[in-house]
C-alpha cells in the first residue's frame, strides 16, 4: 500500500512538472511581460509570423490562441483574460462590445472572397453567376449560419440574386478549412472560401478571385479587450499591428489591409 | 517541427496522466457510494457522473467555461487570489479529468459491485474499522477494475479534445494538446504538422491499448 | 467491559431470546443457556445459519435480546446494537471466506490485537499469540501459502487461527468438518475440544450431523423450519 502511494506521488509530482514546464513559468498567473492574443483560425499562420516578429522588435513576449470566432467570442464574454481580440467577422466582435476598451476596436485587415475548384478538373469562372451552371452539383461553403466567410458568401450571392438557386445545392461545412477540404477530395466541385486559403494548397485551385470593390466588405476587426493582464502591452501591438512593418508580413500572405 | 512534436506529445501524455491522478479519488469514491449504497436521488447522481459521456464534448466545455471563467460561479471565487484556469494548462486537465471521469467510476463501481459483500462482513467481525475494512479488503478485491477504469479514463483524456478547446484554447506551447493540434492545424492548412501529430495519437492509444489488453490477460 | 468469567467451574451463559424474520420463515429462540458448546442442529434451511448471524451481528432481529456472558450485545427494548467490529466474536462460516488477496499469514493475522481489559481474574483473554497457535493447529508448513491452494482441512485450520487471533469471546463455527476430508476430521475436532476446554472459548457450533453434536456440545438446539422443537442436553434431544 505504501510503495503503490509513493510511485503514484512520483507519477503526481513529474506530471505536474511536465505540465507547469509548459508555459516556462507557473501556470497561473500569467506573467505581465506577455500579450495573450485571441485570434480567427483563417489566421494563425500568419498572426504567429507577426508574433515573432513583434517579440524580436520589441522584446514582448506574444502568445497567440487561434480557434473558431464564435468560440474565442464566448471565451471572452465568460471573462477569459484575454488582451488583444482578432475576429473574423464584425458580428463576432459585436457580440461582445462590453468586454471592448472604449476606442480601441479598428478594422485591421481584409481578405478577399474566392473560389476554389478541384485541381484535377480545372476551370476558371467569370463570375459567381456561374456556379448556376447544372456541372456544379454542390457547393461547399462555410455555414452561413456561424462561420464568417459562410456569411459572406452568402450575402454576396444574395446581393447577386441567387441565393435562392445555389443555395440548393449548398453543403454548409463547419469551417472554411471543410469547405476547402471537401473540395481537395473531389466531394464537392466548388467551394467559396478566402483566397488566402487557396494558396497553400495543391490540391484545390483557384477559379475566381471576387474583386474586393464588387465582393463583400470583408473585415477582421481587432480590439484591446478590458479583462486582459497586459492592457498597455495590447495597446501597443495592436498600433504596430497597424504598422507598415506588421502590413508587409500580412500582405506577403495574402491578406489586405483593411484601410 | 521536430521538437515542437515532441513538446505537445509530452505535454498531451504528461496531462493526460495529471488528469488521471486527480480523478482517481472522487472517481472511486463515486463509484462505491453507488455500488454500495441506496439512497434518495441516487438517480440523479447517477446520471450526473453520466452526463460527459452523454453530452456532446463542447457543450461540457462550455459548461465548464461558465463555471470557471471569471464570472461564472467558481472562476469568481478563485480570481481574488489571481488563480486563473481558463486558456491555462490546468483547464486542459481540468476538461481531460472531466472526460474520463464517467468511464472510470462505470467500470469501478462494476468492480466494487463484484467484491461480494461477504469478504468486508468477514473483516469487520475481526474488529476492522470501516476505512480499513475499504483500504485492505475491498480496494484491492476491486483493484484490477480500478485500474481498467483509470486506463480507461487516460486514454479518453489523451484523446480529448471538444472541452479542452472550449476552456483551454490551443496555445503552442501551453494548452495545444495532440487532439487540438491536429484540428488547428487542419483548420489552418498545415497538413504536414497535422499528419505528424496523427502519427503520435495512434502511436500512443496503441501503446495504450496494448498495456490495458496485457493487464487484462495478467487474470 | 469485563466478561463474566467462571474460573474453572460454570459454564459461561448465553441469553438468545429475539424473534428474526427472513424470507419464508422467522427464527424465534427464547432461551438462556449456560454452556461451553452449543450444538445448533437441524436440516438444511432450518435458521441455525441465521442465529449464527445474529449472534455475530450480520442480520439484526426485528425483536429481541442476544446477550453473551453477561455482555449485552443486541437489545431491541433499549435500542442496543453492538456493530459487528465491536462484537469480539470469532465467525467461521461455511465458506470459510479467506481473504483471496492475502497469504495465509496476513489472513491469520489480519485482527489488529485486542489489549487486555481489566485485571486479574476479571480480564479478557487477549488473543492468541501465533506460537501457540501454531502448536495447536500445525500452521509452519502453511505461512507463506497462497489461500488458492489449500486443501479443505487446511483452511478450516487457518481460518479457525484467525479467528483465535483476534481474541474472541465465542467461536461461531458453520458447518465446519463439511469440507474436510474424512481421516483429517477427528483432527480439527480434537483441536475444537481443546479451544472449547483449555482455551475456554465458548463454541457455537452449526450441524446437521448428530454424531459431531454429541461429540463437542454440551448442549443442543433442534431447529425445523426456524422453531425450536427441542433444547438441552445431546443426548435428551438428538436423534
Amino acid at each position: 500500500m505504501r510503495r503503490w502511494a509513493a510511485t503514484v506521488a512520483a507519477i503526481v509530482l513529474v506530471a505536474v512538472a511536465v505540465v507547469s514546464a509548459q508555459s516556462g513559468s507557473s501556470p497561473t498567473p500569467r506573467p505581465r511581460q506577455e500579450v495573450l492574443v485571441c485570434a480567427a483560425a483563417s489566421l494563425a499562420d500568419v498572426m504567429q509570423t507577426v508574433a515573432t516578429a513583434y517579440e524580436k522588435r520589441a522584446g514582448v513576449r506574444v502568445v497567440v490562441n487561434t480557434g473558431a470566432s464564435n468560440t474565442l467570442a464566448r471565451q471572452i464574454a465568460a471573462g477569459a483574460a484575454v488582451d488583444l481580440f482578432v475576429s473574423a467577422d464584425e458580428a463576432q466582435m459585436d457580440a461582445v462590445r462590453g468586454e471592448i476598451v472604449a476606442g480601441t476596436r479598428i478594422d485591421l485587415l481584409s481578405n478577399q472572397l474566392a473560389v476554389a475548384v478541384p485541381s484535377d478538373r480545372p476551370r476558371t469562372l467569370r463570375s459567381l453567376r456561374d456556379l448556376t451552371d447544372p456541372a456544379f452539383k454542390r457547393i461547399a461553403i462555410g455555414d452561413p449560419a456561424a462561420v464568417p466567410a459562410g456569411v459572406y458568401a452568402k450575402a454576396y450571392l444574395e446581393k447577386l440574386g441567387i441565393w435562392t438557386v445555389v443555395s440548393a445545392k449548398v453543403v454548409p461545412s463547419a469551417s472554411v478549412r471543410l469547405a476547402l477540404a471537401a473540395v481537395e477530395n473531389g466531394a464537392a466541385d466548388a467551394a467559396i472560401v478566402y483566397r488566402t486559403d487557396i494558396a497553400p494548397t495543391r490540391r484545390a485551385l483557384l477559379a475566381l478571385a471576387i474583386p474586393i470593390t464588387d465582393g463583400p466588405r470583408i473585415v477582421y476587426p481587432a480590439a484591446v479587450i478590458r479583462g486582459g493582464h497586459n492592457r498597455d502591452g495590447a495597446t501597443r501591438l495592436l498600433t504596430w499591428l497597424r504598422g507598415a512593418e506588421a502590413a508587409k508580413v500580412f500582405e506577403a500572405a495574402g491578406f489586405i489591409r483593411a484601410d | 517541427m521536430q521538437t515542437e512534436i515532441l513538446e505537445i506529445a509530452l505535454f498531451t501524455t504528461a496531462a493526460a496522466l495529471a488528469a488521471t491522478v486527480i480523478m482517481l479519488p472522487p472517481g472511486i469514491a463515486l463509484a462505491w457510494v453507488l455500488a454500495r449504497h441506496r439512497f434518495r436521488g441516487k438517480a440523479v447522481v447517477e446520471t450526473l457522473a453520466s452526463l460527459p459521456l452523454v453530452m456532446p464534448p463542447v457543450a461540457t466545455g462550455l459548461l465548464l467555461l461558465w463555471l470557471v471563467g471569471r464570472r461564472g460561479p467558481v472562476g469568481r471565487l478563485l480570481a481574488p487570489f489571481g488563480i486563473e484556469i481558463v486558456f491555462t494548462p490546468v483547464a486542459v486537465v481540468l476538461a481531460m479529468a472531466i472526460m474520463g471521469l464517467p468511464l472510470l467510476v462505470r467500470t469501478a463501481r462494476a468492480g466494487f459491485e463484484q467484491v461480494t459483500k461477504r469478504y468486508e462482513q468477514m473483516a469487520e467481525t475481526l474488529g476492522a474499522r470501516p476505512w480499513r475494512v475499504f483500504t485492505t479488503v475491498t480496494l484491492p478485491l476491486a483493484s484490477r477494475n480500478i485500474l481498467a477504469g483509470a486506463l480507461l479514463g487516460f486514454t479518453r483524456a489523451l484523446g480529448e479534445f471538444g472541452a479542452t478547446i472550449v476552456v483551454a484554447g490551443s496555445i503552442p506551447g501551453r494548452t495545444r494538446t495532440l487532439a487540438v493540434g491536429i484540428y488547428t492545424y487542419t483548420e489552418t492548412g498545415q497538413d504536414a504538422r497535422a499528419a505528424a501529430l496523427l502519427v503520435v495519437s495512434v502511436t500512443l492509444a496503441f501503446g495504450a491499448a496494448l498495456i490495458a489488453n496485457r493487464l487484462a490477460r495478467v487474470d | 467491559m469485563a466478561l463474566e468469567t467462571t474460573p474453572g467451574g460454570e459454564p459461561p451463559r448465553f441469553e438468545l431470546r429475539f424473534s428474526l424474520t427472513q424470507g419464508a420463515f422467522t427464527v424465534a429462540p427464547d432461551l438462556e443457556i449456560a454452556a461451553r458448546a452449543v450444538a445448533l442442529f437441524g436440516p438444511s434451511g432450518s435458521g441455525k445459519t441465521s442465529i449464527l448471524e445474529a449472534i455475530a451481528g450480520l442480520r439484526r432481529p426485528q425483536r429481541g435480546r442476544i446477550a453473551l456472558r453477561g455482555r449485552v450485545l443486541c437489545d431491541t427494548a433499549t435500542h442496543i446494537n453492538v456493530p459487528v467490529r465491536d462484537r469480539h466474536v470469532g465467525y467461521v462460516p461455511q465458506d470459510v471466506l479467506l481473504f483471496p488477496h492475502l497469504d495465509v499469514k496476513k489472513n491469520i493475522t489480519y485482527a489488529r490485537r485486542r489489549l487486555r481489559q481489566g485485571s486479574g481474574a476479571q480480564a479478557n483473554p487477549p488473543g492468541m499469540d501465533m506460537p501457540d497457535l501454531d502448536h495447536l493447529l500445525g500452521l509452519t508448513t502453511l505461512m507463506d501459502r497462497k489461500v488458492a491452494g489449500l486443501s479443505g482441512g487446511e483452511r478450516q485450520r487457518v481460518a479457525l487461527a484467525r479467528a483465535l487471533y483476534s481474541g474472541p469471546d465465542v467461536l461461531l463455527l458453520d458447518e465446519p468438518l463439511a469440507a474436510v476430508d474424512l481421516a483429517r476430521r477427528r483432527l480439527i475436532l480434537d483441536t475444537l475440544v481443546a479451544i472449547r476446554d483449555d482455551l475456554q472459548v465458548p463454541l457455537v457450533y452449526v450441524t446437521h450431523s448428530p454424531d459431531e453434536a454429541r461429540a463437542i456440545a454440551d448442549y443442543a438446539i433442534v431447529l425445523d423450519e426456524g422453531k425450536v422443537v427441542a433444547a438441552g442436553k445431546p443426548q435428551d434431544v438428538l436423534p
